[in-house]
């Protein structure tokens, strides 16, 4: 066993909803969730506040129920990258724990958030019990990887303008009959350029770029696509 | 080379400076969290005055081997902990992110 207690049923029943959001966590069974419940600590921060700083041994991975996180790098000439921005249903901190490393980022909450800390040897040892937890943990871990495989493909295949032109028919929608795309997608603009794998003034350019091609109208809350079958034309080059 | 190399492994940093803050009656009980990659020491956790958050990041920063310091520890006064860091690298002293 690796937990000695019984989870606390408050405990059991917000961790419920919160795998039911996790992708490949939500065919879970009961009694997998109890024993994550069981060694799962809730953890609340506020806005600004640290999580974790990269270099620090990765002695917990992080499960997030409410609000906004960022994932930063500095790199080795001292310039601060933002890595990742995730919502509520995302875990973090889970590569350096199965990797047995030290936390390649720092995390820091960008708003009020609520997570649950589950201690890394404890994790582990639940993975080595459980072929369930561990095959949803591999699939997650090759989603990711194929991810990053296509990233790459795009990175050195595509120029900025074409990977932009492309994630915004991704999230294209219709509103009020004009297609848009809503800020929800991309918070922020570093947000957007993280994506992208690109840095902000660089999308500021590409942006600017299409918006004077007539191709999109950038506002405050959305992005209008003026000319889709245009944009299109330039995701493909 | 290779032992010079090892003294000054991110690992080795972080266990220099833990100790330094454990020495330190300024730092001993303020259980700070000390990262270290690629040279540079990142430091977090929470404390009452300033002035703790200073000579933390003074600690560490006087440790040959160390090239920056990211000061991201809470303090009445202090910056936001999450704001975006540059170090400038290129100077040999001075490189903490104030």
């Amino acid at each position: 066993m690796t937990y000695s207690l019984p989870p606390d049923p408050k405990h059991l029943s917000r961790l419920e909803a919160l795998f039911a959001k996790i992708h490949h966590f939500d065919g879970l069974s009961r009694e997998t969730l109890e024993r994550i419940a069981a060694i799962a600590r809730p953890r609340h921060f506020d806005a600004g506040q640290v999580i974790f700083i990269e270099g620090e041994p990765a002695e917990q991975l992080y499960l997030l129920e409410r609000g906004w996180v960022k994932a930063m790098r500095m790199s080795r000439d001292g310039r601060e990258q933002a890595m990742m921005f995730m919502e509520a249903g995302e875990i973090f901190g889970d590569i350096a724990v199965f990797s047995g490393t030290d936390y390649p980022g720092t995390v820091v909450a960008l708003e009020e958030v609520d997570t649950w800390g589950i201690p890394a040897v404890e994790f582990m040892a639940l993975v080595a019990q459980d072929t369930a937890l561990a095959t949803a943990i591999i699939r997650r871990l090759s989603e990711r990887v194929l991810h990053y495989i296509g990233l790459v493909e795009d990175l050195s295949l595509r120029n900025v303008e074409a990977r932009l032109a492309n994630t915004l028919l991704q999230h294209a929608e219709t509103r009020n009959g004009r297609l848009v795309v809503l800020r929800r997608y991309w918070t922020t603009f570093d947000e957007m350029a993280v994506r992208l794998g690109t840095v902000r003034d660089v999308l500021s350019r590409a942006l600017k770029t299409l918006e004077a091609d007539g191709l999109l109208k950038v506002e405050k809350q959305e992005i209008i696509l003026l000319d889709p079958p245009g944009l299109k034309a330039r995701g493909d080059l | 080379m290779t032992q010079g190399l090892y003294l000054y492994s991110d690992h080795n940093l972080r266990k220099t400076i833990l100790a330094k803050f454990a020495a330190d009656e300024r730092t001993a009980f303020a259980n700070l969290r000390v990262g270290v990659l690629n040279g540079i020491v990142h430091l977090a956790g929470v404390v009452t005055a300033l002035e703790i958050r200073v000579a933390a990041a003074e600690l560490a920063e006087e440790i040959p081997g160390v090239r920056g310091v990211v000061n991201r520890i809470e303090a009445p006064g202090a910056p936001s902990p999450a704001r975006t860091v540059y170090l400038n690298l290129q100077n040999k002293k001075g490189n903490m992110d104030e």
